[in-house]
């Protein structure tokens, strides 16, 4: 440790590349954890000790099946529950999750009317007394101000209710009190009257052994099932697993960057001291026992590195659970994350990625360093020489870990962690081509720069000449620059299929919808709005969605999207169609439906031929498939069927939104303002086609704002992985610098010197982050965005990112070189002292 | 026999450093000229200020009082970039560890210092090659520093020391890394092409048998420079 001591700036820029690694990775995890356990305990508090649950089609099941399971079968452990979702005015416009219980049935079920999670006796008065009474979290009441008696207003779908807050939940620790976060209670009936569900039920919850489940669901209606309540939040986990996944994926890879960077410093600490540990083996130390001591030097910097990435992992944390969550309620479910989780498995995690990271970084230099012969020192031309014989042999390990990541890639097609690990592994194999690239491209740039003359010559020579260093610090950039560039092209390429697929979605002018609650649930607007917007002047036609989700027999809930077509869609909307745009739907008419692309690939449905079985109001339907369409609405997948065909099976009068059609030669502008005041009272959002346009991409930014910082992290780690390999190359340098300088070089020409030499480096890396940036673009895109997501994206080359990759990487490398020669110009005594000693 | 024209003037040069709190005199008011063409060697013990005195007067290094003179020129009164230009017209420097440069070839660890003073290409390579050929080495001209022993690193940093034509050579214990008998050759392969080409040779060893091949002898003691050895032409 004295050693590092000794150089406080490489050991503060190694213990620093460990804690930014570990922090990224931290505050993802935490992120991840944070939304996954708010939505686990939210899910809990709801479904409590129930072990089955029955449900219905889109509008629930009507309450006499509650009755006639409790009074006629004598079923006894049951509870019906109405639920739903509204947007509570007051409260921020926070979404809330309503739930209708009835308290008498509830006692085995929920833990909100017993002593502990308890509301108090003079409450429960109010809750069967009043009219639209709640009880709501003490915790969120207290955090708005909320005092009981107060009326709060609360937007179902296009509908306004008003509720009266009666009493709070009170929870006895701090984990029930955030199941408890943005959930109202009330009773069944100003549920039913909230969500217009008269006589209906969401679902009955059940706490039954598997044969009395068994028996249960024999006597049910064929258009009610009965499933086991885990399988709900199951169902969620799977559902975020990609995105959490991805996430993981990209912070580990700024770890990855940082072990470059942690390699370079242990390498250059462990080439400094070969002249002691040569004497110490002299002295009888054992080669064992040496690398023992540079394991546990760099094992001590990457836990420090990894504590103090632990620190700021948590501040950071901070905002990537914001990032996270507001995804995930924008593209998945409703979930309020209000406190930050740091489990002991995080805190695990990040000490032993820093540390292990530190480690598998020191091996080979460690090893290194046990060969260093007793007294003698090794010249540095002769470890130069030993990497030089070594570049041959590492690029054939590179083709073979590049062919080992491809066939991973290739062969494990169902697996997203396979395909990572296979990009992780290409990745790695790319970096070992480095050395012998870096030899080819200096040799071209000498002959080029060496007409220049021979600084030109010498810089080439001198990142050639330093292999054991420029390698890996070109290494680090190019994976960083890399990552960048495959990150960049990824989401231009998304951007603009997703904003090509917007304007061949998006036909009509106006688009009419109540505000949307939270991704993934359905909102109803009164079907009665359809023919007030239709009978507006400058309406030419309108088209009318009902967005639902449905039970399907083997692939459990499935959002359907029921649509009246005014317009035929574009052919390409299509990934695979029987006929043209016409025939389709005229099949879509006629009883088939349209899955989307990502439905097709999470259920493996075959291009032409396949079926969908769906639970409808009549029981199991096969609905035959007669397209595939692009989507990138929802990474779930949806099923698009005709409005009529749906009523058909479903009763469901209800609708969701409208799109109109502006008539030729109207105002579009003046009829938007006509929608809007014909519909004033509603609580609906009128938007302009460019408007929704603009809204779908502002939630797309959003969803890439945290892969788009992590990128930036990486750049970050990277350039100073760089500095510190300048650092070290310029440390060792300092006698060759001051020969250069006794030879007459002046002050200018050695930073120009210097500056060529890191320029050189910095554009190698460039270069190589080209062609492997691509690379990576197209595996992100191909593979991992498919696998992951099931959305086929289309290759946006965004050419002006690889301009920018190669300014990036030059600059990074030139601003690297200024601290050293700042180093030099104030060091020309040491410069002097240098040339006289080895 | 005429007295040889001074090339380089010592005048009242003393150089201190401070140690903490305690000022060590290196050099205290040194006096000495050199003439051009002339061979100097400087003995002493270690530490006694004889590489110090060698980093003032290639301008290395600025001494604390005193001016030193090269030429018609004070070089100590000079910026840090005149003096590495002017280093690099009148000065060839040769170290104890040779100090080559290992990312060039023996050909452009030579070609640099003619290269630096702006000779041209063809006439830097050709003086280049005349050197290598003249210390044994133009068959490894291509060759990179580290394939090549000692006594061979240090021709090669004596043809490089010479090849800009600086009137000037110092050489920081040249012999200093080598055994005696290739010490022996390097030093009488130095010395007879500073006779041959003209050259005032300034050399700092503690061999009596490198400082015997000198004109004049002088040893450092205490900070002062004094005289010791006076060899008169045969």
């Amino acid at each position: 440790m004295r050693d590092a001591l000794r150089r406080p700036w490489l050991t503060g820029l190694l213990v620093v590349s460990v804690a930014l690694g570990v922090a990224v990775v931290v505050a993802i995890d935490m992120a991840n954890e944070s939304a996954s356990r708010a939505f686990a305990l939210s899910t809990e508090a709801v479904v409590g000790k129930a072990t089955h649950q029955i449900r219905g089609g889109p509008n629930g099941l009507d309450e006499t099946v509650y009755r006639d399971l409790r009074v006629i079968d004598g079923y006894r452990a049951s509870a019906p529950v109405v639920e739903g979702y509204g947007i509570a005015v007051e409260l921020g416009r926070q979404t809330v999750h309503v739930i209708g219980v009835d308290p008498f049935a509830e006692a085995p079920f929920r833990t909100y009317f017993n002593s502990t999670t308890s509301a108090p006796l003079d409450a429960l008065t109010g809750f069967f007394t009043q009219p639209g009474a709640v009880l709501m979290s003490a915790d969120s009441a207290a955090r708005f101000g909320v005092k009981v008696g107060d009326a709060l207003t609360l937007d179902v779908g296009s509908q306004r209710r008003q509720a009266v807050v009666v009493g709070f939940l009170q929870s006895p620790n701090e984990v029930s009190g955030r199941a408890l976060e943005g959930l109202w209670l009330t009773d069944i009936a100003t549920a039913q009257e909230f969500f217009a569900m008269a006589g209906r039920l969401s679902r009955i919850d059940l706490i039954a052994t598997a044969s009395a489940a068994e028996a249960i669901a024999a006597r049910l209606p064929p258009n009610l099932t009965l499933a086991p309540a885990s399988e709900q939040s199951n169902t969620v986990a799977q559902i975020t697993a990609a995105f959490q996944l991805n996430l993981t994926a990209f912070s580990l890879l700024a770890l990855l960057v940082g072990t470059f960077l942690i390699y370079n410093t242990v390498t250059f600490s462990v080439v400094q001291r070969r002249q002691v540990f040569g004497i110490m083996r002299s002295l009888g130390v054992t080669g064992a026992q040496i690398f023992g001591l540079v394991l546990m030097e760099s094992a001590l910097l990457g836990a420090l590195g990894a504590a103090l990435g632990l620190g700021l992992g948590v501040l950071l944390g901070r905002t990537t659970v914001q990032l996270v969550t507001q995804t995930i309620n924008d593209l998945y479910f409703n979930v309020t994350v209000n406190s930050i989780d740091v489990t002991w498995l995080t805190v695990i995690k990040g000490i032993a990625l820093g540390i292990g990271a530190a480690l598998l970084a020191a091996v080979a230099p460690a090893a290194e360093a046990t060969t260093a012969p007793a007294v003698a020192t090794l010249q540095r031309s002769s470890l130069e020489e030993r990497v030089r014989q070594l570049v041959p042999r590492l690029a054939l390990a590179g083709v073979l870990l590049v062919a080992g990541g491809a066939a991973l890639i290739a062969f494990i097609q169902t697996s997203v962690v396979a395909s990572f690990a296979g990009l992780f592994i290409g990745l790695i194999g790319v970096v070992l081509w480095v050395p012998a690239i870096t030899v080819g491209l200096m040799r071209l740039a000498a002959v080029g720069l060496g007409r220049a003359g021979l600084t030109g010559r010498m810089a080439a020579r001198t990142v050639t000449g330093a292999l054991s260093r420029t390698a890996v610090a070109i290494a680090a950039l190019m994976v960083a620059v890399s990552v960048t560039i495959g990150v960049t092209v990824m989401i231009a390429s998304f951007r603009t299929t997703v904003g090509h697929w917007l304007d061949q979605t998006l036909l009509a002018d106006i688009y009419i919808s109540p505000p949307q609650a939270t991704a993934n649930r359905s909102v109803t607007m009164e079907p009665a709005l359809a023919e007030r917007i239709r009978a507006v002047p400058g309406v030419a036609e309108v088209e009318v969605y009902r967005n639902v989700v449905v039970d399907a027999p083997a692939l459990g809930a499935v959002r359907v999207s029921a649509v009246t077509v005014a317009h035929a869609r574009d052919a390409g909307l299509y990934r695979y169609a029987a006929g043209t745009p016409g025939e389709t739907w005229q099949a879509v008419e006629g009883g088939a439906v349209v899955v989307t692309e990502p439905f097709a690939n999470h259920h493996h449905l075959p291009p032409s031929g396949g079926a969908v079985t769906l639970l409808t109001d009549q029981g199991p339907h096969t609905f035959p498939v007669a397209a595939i369409s692009y989507d990138y609405s929802s990474d779930q997948g949806i099923v698009l069927m005709s409005l009529n065909v749906y009523r058909r099976y479903w009763n469901d009068p209800e609708i969701s939104s409208v799109a109109a059609f502006v008539s030729a030669g109207a105002n579009r502008e003046m009829v938007e303002d006509a929608v809007r005041a014909a519909l004033a009272g509603s609580v609906v959002v009128v938007r302009g086609n460019k408007a929704l346009r603009d809204a779908a991409l502002v939630v797309f930014d959003r969803t890439f704002a945290i892969t788009a910082a992590l990128r930036w992290v990486a750049v970050i780690v990277a350039f100073i992985g760089v500095v510190s390999a300048t650092m070290a190359l310029q440390l060792e340098r300092t006698r060759e610098l001051g020969v250069l300088s006794a030879a007459g070089m002046t002050l200018a020409q050695l930073w120009r010197l210097t500056l060529l030499e890191t320029g050189l480096m910095g554009a190698t890396a460039g270069l190589l982050s080209m062609p492997t940036g691509l690379a990576l673009a197209a595996v992100l895109i191909y593979v991992i965005n498919l696998r992951s997501f099931g959305w086929t994206i289309f290759f946006a080359p965004a050419p002006e990112v690889y301009l920018e990759a190669l300014a990036l990487s030059v600059a990074a490398a030139l601003l690297a070189a200024v601290y050293p020669m700042r180093r030099l110009m104030h060091a020309s005594r040491e410069t002097t002292a240098a040339l006289r000693s080895e | 026999m005429s007295q040889p024209q001074t090339l380089i003037r010592i005048a009242h040069v003393s150089k201190r450093y401070q140690e903490g709190d305690r000022e060590r005199v290196v050099l205290a008011d040194v006096e000495a000229a050199f003439g051009a063409g002339e061979h100097i060697a400087i003995v002493g013990r270690s530490g006694s200020g004889k590489s110090t005195l060698l980093n003032l007067l290639a301008g290395l290094d600025l001494p604390s009082a005193g001016e030193i003179w090269i030429g018609g020129d004070c070089i100590s009164r000079f910026s840090d970039r005149a003096r590495t230009l002017f280093r690099r017209d009148h000065i060839g420097f040769i170290f104890q560890f040779f100090n080559l440069i290992s990312t060039l070839t023996v050909r452009e660890n030579v070609v640099l210092t003619a290269e630096l003073s702006g000779w041209k290409p063809p006439a830097a390579r050709a003086q280049t090659d005349r050197l290598l050929d003249a210390v044994g080495l133009l068959d490894r001209a291509q060759t990179f520093p580290d394939k090549l022993s000692g006594g061979e690193q240090q021709r090669v940093a004596i043809a490089r020391a010479l090849c800009a034509d600086p009137p000037l050579i110092l050489a920081d214990e040249p012999t200093g890394n080598l055994d005696a008998d290739t010490g022996a050759q390097v030093m009488g392969l130095l010395t007879a092409l500073a006779r041959e080409r003209g050259k005032t040779l300034i050399v700092v060893t503690h061999s009596s048998e490198v400082s015997a091949l000198a004109d004049r002898i002088f040893r450092l003691d205490h900070g002062r420079l004094l005289e010791v050895a006076h060899r008169h032409p045969a």
